[in-house]
């Protein structure tokens, strides 16, 4: 009779044990970098689900912060010889200065102008570190190659490490995320969401906890931007501070369905092996195929379910319940 | 109040475990050798794969299927038979691997550092790629090549020109064509040149380039020399690649007035500088670019005649062919084949796959060492190819190609004339650039 | 600087100005009607621009005259986008919106690409080509001549908006869709009206860019984002804001880029930051 319970519990379980030994099953670098990507494209819609989905305001330049983070790190580590892990801390910090720059004049503005900001933030960020000498402006830095350990965050004979780090950080921010959502914060982040007026007339300081909430996400943004730099071991400008990067984290989790915790980890999978499998299979040819499908199939979903795919899992699931209670009975 | 796990839903978990189990030993049954200790083959393979990642799709697409054209084209010279004085030419195949043809396996990067790095990954260990080639931009090069660098596979690079590339001390990746610092020099050469032979003399020069890695590198090293040579910077522009107007930066060149304008812009950029120079009015002594824009079919196409007079370095040019006969006959199949001409790039990304498959032929196998091997022992004349080289040898330490070097071509009438070294001129500088009003 | 420097600097960025107003009175036209911004705009400018190309290209039309198709086919798209797509994510979160025109531009982007090639065309010899002078100082004619088509296409969408029936009904309907509609307005009808009039400025706009401008499927995105600034700097739903504030950012660009031109945009974005935080709906917007 709780088996609705159940079912879920025990199919986690076993996804997170398959999850662990995958990269002991599946030796091939190409799986599981793939893997990697969708833990990181996760983990930075489930970011973003804070700002977009519990408190409703539309960020549309999150990879402001994804390169804040990356070039801490690097910056850190090349002149001061820091391990990328406290790059990472002061990767986070510098996201959450600048996120309160943008946050504190926009908030005061609502919905469009405020996506627009961000994307123009994202620019002039970028705009910034291509014109500054000492970050390597538009060459880049070629990341110090270090004898690999953990403390260093490199790993040179094989994958697995980061696949290991990157889902930890996944399962962190995932609990993270579960954990906004129960609290009073994510109360008063869905109140603003629903209805901005009616929130501040019920006394909450709207303002603050957007600002709260677009520094969470900023903040966590630019850990999976440090993870990237130690990862590919090349930044600049132009891969880091991508608006491909800002797009890609924000329908990951609409695709999923936002405002959950499985929407972003949903897209993600989904979007990250359409854009890998299109490109594998199709790219070759030049003529930009995989990316029209891609977009095909973007437009398709929002027109067919616009909620995302956890609603549409929702909705199947629903009806069925009548008929699950006689099946339940006989069950061993 | 809590139920046990049904039996039915543990049978699906383990059934699921085990299953994965499963595939995954499938995958790693057969061990892949480690690269690098192939055991000796006994008999020849039939084809010998090759990697080569570049931009197919995205801004830069065009420029990247003009190198996969150099690319085709070579691998059909050494896969067929054709009288020609070039490597590989007149025999089917590699001949010393029993005829094996070659395989190349293509994989885009989308101009993404990351994507190459991935598909670099992808290539050698799923595809089982003897050697990689790529990347166009110097930024894909780099972390693709650091991926070949660490899993012990020959990479050679054809046409990427950021100096950078050979300076990291890598054991593996190698270099045919010249670099930015090489250009920039032969650029400085012909000012030096001009005043020594005519008398033409240049005290200052503005720079004006667009703000990504190509063209930040190109302005450092024109800044270096300059100060070298001698000669003042009086203005020095940097612009956000593909702005959609420039009327002010050409103001502000045009106020600093220098002798000299170097340009470094891809296409796009170019045409819209030179538009925008012709309605304002601007012409200096003469425009010297570095490439890119300057030598893609477009601009000429595009801009008809107001393309004229302007000098560009280049890795190669179309009147090559009157100093080496190959160049012709490789230059018309191009044409013929791919229904636009040959360039700089397809030219560089031809000869770098010949140079390639030659020294997989020469290692007599398909072992990284002993193809690495072959490599630092190249040394093929300069009229066996197709290029304005003395020929192609690689540097022991940096494995940069020490005879790579470049001309100088200026347009005049739609077509491009190497100007300099005044030993390879097919035609007579025409200096300085005649003001837009007396132009027809 | 000088006068003539001065003067110089003004009016390139005027009439470059002209030219962003006029799309970006497309945008703000289905913003105001339909409360969505429209992230596939760029790419309906790419659309007329090619139209505008093969034209030329294929039946030596001058671009002066395809600005008579352009603007026509491109409505055409616009309504089309909207019978087919957006009339079904009209009720959708904003998000999902955005998704599906953020879809849209990937889609057409790529087909542009599939189609044409990636590289870059130009018109090159169009009949207004070449330079004008006065008082000494040159502008190029294809340039004066956008502008002036921007300014013609401009002020006709004005007058449609504030001078005739339909347009007070557009504007009733953006003001408030239900009661617009209990007023006897046919809604549907206005969002498909909304869609093409938005993209058929973008189609006129394209066509007089492909005077001057070169065409390539990533044109777009030069000049959406200015769209998007200009938009939010003039208010989302005012066409009179649209055309204050293409001009504005077109100033701000030029002479941005005559003194620090690595930064120029950066400046323009510093610019719109500057407003929002002074004049939070823009210059002219509703609220």
């Amino acid at each position: 009779m709780v088996r609705g319970r159940l079912l879920p519990a025990a199919g986690l379980g076993v996804l997170l044990v398959g999850l662990i030994f995958f990269p002991l099953v599946v030796t091939l670098p190409y799986p599981q970098h793939v893997m990697i990507l969708i833990f990181l494209y996760a983990m930075m819609g489930l970011a973003w689900n804070i700002i977009g989905g519990y408190a409703g305001q539309v960020s549309l330049g999150d990879a402001t912060y994804f390169g804040i983070g990356a070039y801490t790190t690097v910056i850190l580590l090349r002149d001061l010889g820091l391990s990328p892990w406290v790059g990472m801390l002061v990767g986070a910090v510098n996201a959450v200065v600048v996120s309160v720059i943008l946050g504190y004049p926009c908030f005061r503005v609502r919905g469009h102008y405020f996506a627009i900001a961000t994307i123009a933030l994202n620019e002039i960020v970028a705009t910034i570190f291509t014109n500054w000498e000492y970050v390597g402006g538009a060459v880049g830095i070629y990341v110090p190659i270090l004898p690999e350990s953990f403390i260093n965050l490199q790993f040179h004979r094989s994958k697995a490490p980061y696949y290991y780090i990157a889902l930890g950080m996944l399962i962190g921010v995932i609990l993270l995320n579960v954990w906004v959502g129960r609290s009073r914060l994510g109360y008063y982040f869905r109140a603003i969401r629903a209805d901005q007026d009616a929130a501040r007339s019920l006394g909450i300081d709207i303002t603050r906890y957007k600002m709260i909430a677009y520094a969470m996400t900023a903040a966590l943004t630019s850990l999976g931007g440090s993870f990237y730099s130690m990862y590919v071991l090349y930044i600049d400008p132009t891969s880091v501070f991508a608006f491909s990067i800002s797009l890609l984290v924000v329908l990951v989790a609409v695709l999923g369905g936002v405002g959950t915790v499985a929407g972003p980890i949903i897209g993600s999978v989904i979007l990250i092996s359409l854009s890998e499998g299109t490109r594998v299979l199709l790219g070759g040819t030049g003529r930009a195929l995989d990316v029209a499908i891609y977009g095909l199939l973007v437009m398709a979903i929002s027109v067919l379910q616009p909620y995302g795919i956890v609603a549409w899992v929702r909705s199947l699931r629903r009806p069925r319940k009548p008929r699950e209670v006689k099946v339940a009975g006989p069950a061993a | 109040m809590v139920r046990r796990v049904s039996r039915r839903e543990f049978n699906l978990g383990l059934a699921g475990l085990v299953g994965g189990l499963a595939v995954g030993c499938a995958q790693t049954g057969t061990p892949a050798p480690a690269v690098g200790q192939q055991p000796a083959q006994p008999t020849f393979p039939k084809e010998v794969k090759i990697g080569a990642i570049y931009p197919l799709t995205g801004p830069a697409a065009s420029s990247g299927l003009d190198g996969r054209y150099g690319i085709e084209l070579a691998v059909e010279i050494v896969n067929g038979k054709y009288d020609l004085n070039l490597p590989l030419a007149r025999e089917e195949g590699l001949p010393n691997l029993g005829g094996a043809k070659i395989t190349v396996v293509w994989a885009d990067s989308q101009g993404s550092p990351e994507k190459g790095q991935a598909e670099a990954e992808r290539l050698i260990t799923q595809e089982k790629v003897v050697a990689l080639t790529g990347a166009y931009h110097s930024s894909v090069t780099a972390t693709a090549s650091q991926v070949a660098e660490r899993l012990g596979v020959p990479y050679v690079n054809f046409e990427s020109s950021s100096p950078s590339l050979t300076e990291r001390g890598f054991k593996w990746f190698f270099r045919t064509g010249p670099h930015d610092a090489t250009f920039g020099k032969n650029l400085f050469d012909m000012l030096r040149d001009l005043e020594r032979v005519k008398g033409i003399k240049v005290r200052t020069i503005g720079i004006v380039n667009e703000n990504t890695l190509y063209g930040t590198d190109a302005s450092k090293i024109t800044k270096q020399y300059a100060q070298e040579y001698g000669y003042q910077v009086v203005v020095d522009i940097a612009y956000p690649a593909n702005t959609s107007d420039v009327t002010s930066e050409v103001q502000r060149i045009k106020a600093a007035n220098p002798d000299v304008l170097f340009q470094v812009s891809y296409t796009s950029d170019l045409i819209l500088f030179i538009r925008t120079y012709k309605q304002l009015d601007y012409t200096p002594q003469m425009i010297l670019g570095y490439g890119a824009g300057f030598v893609d079919p477009q601009y000429t196409k595009t801009l008809g005649k107001d393309a004229d007079y302007a000098i560009t370095r280049a890795a190669w040019s179309a009147d090559i062919t009157q100093k080496r006969p190959a160049a012709k006959v490789i230059a018309d199949m191009f044409q013929q084949r791919f229904g636009q001409p040959m360039t700089e790039n397809s030219a560089r990304s031809f000869t770098g796959m010949l140079v390639l498959a030659d020294a997989i032929n020469r290692a007599k196998s398909l072992e990284a060492e002993a193809i690495r091997q072959a490599l630092l022992a190249t040394n093929i004349p300069g009229d066996q190819t197709v290029m304005p080289w003395q020929g192609v040898k690689f540097d022991e330490k940096t494995h940069q190609n020490i005879y790579a070097q470049g001309v100088n071509l200026q347009i005049i009438g739609g077509q491009y004339y190497t100007v300099w070294p005044f030993d390879l001129a097919t035609r007579e500088i025409v200096w300085p650039m005649p003001r837009w009003s007396q132009r027809q | 600087m000088t006068a003539e420097l001065l003067v110089q600097v003004v009016v390139s960025g005027l009439l470059i100005g002209f030219v962003f107003a006029l799309i970006s009175v497309g945008l703000t036209l289905i913003f105001g009607v339909m409360d969505i911004v429209n992230f596939a705009h760029g790419e309906f400018l790419m659309l007329a621009m090619f139209a505008a190309f093969w034209l030329y290209a294929l039946f030596g039309v001058d671009p002066v005259f395809s600005v008579l198709v352009c603007g026509p086919l491109l409505f055409t798209v616009g309504v089309l986008t909207h019978k087919i797509l957006i009339r079904h994510i009209l009720n959708a979160p904003m998000l999902a919106q955005i998704f599906c025109t953020f879809g849209l531009s990937v889609f057409l982007k790529s087909l542009a690409q599939f189609l044409w090639g990636p590289n870059f065309r130009s018109i090159t010899e169009p009949l207004l080509g070449g330079r004008v002078e006065i008082f000494g100082v040159f502008f190029g004619l294809p340039q004066v001549a956008a502008a002036l088509g921007a300014v013609l296409a401009t002020g006709a969408v004005y007058l449609l908006i504030y001078r005739t029936e339909l347009g007070r009904a557009l504007q009733a309907t953006s003001e408030d869709k239900e009661t617009a509609a209990l007023m006897g307005i046919d809604t549907e009808k206005m969002f498909t009206l909304a869609w093409g009039i938005g993209a058929a400025c973008v189609g006129v706009a394209g066509a007089l860019l492909s005077m001057f401008y070169y065409i390539y499927p990533e044109v777009g995105a030069v000049f959406a984002l200015t769209s998007y600034v200009v938009v939010a700097l003039g208010g989302f739903g005012s066409v009179t804001g649209a055309l204050i504030g293409g001009l504005i950012i077109g100033l701000v660009q030029v002479v941005a880029g005559f003194i620090t031109p690595a930064f120029k945009m950066v400046v323009v974005y510093l610019v719109y930051m500057g407003v929002i935080l002074w004049r939070p709906q823009g210059l002219f917007g509703r609220w």
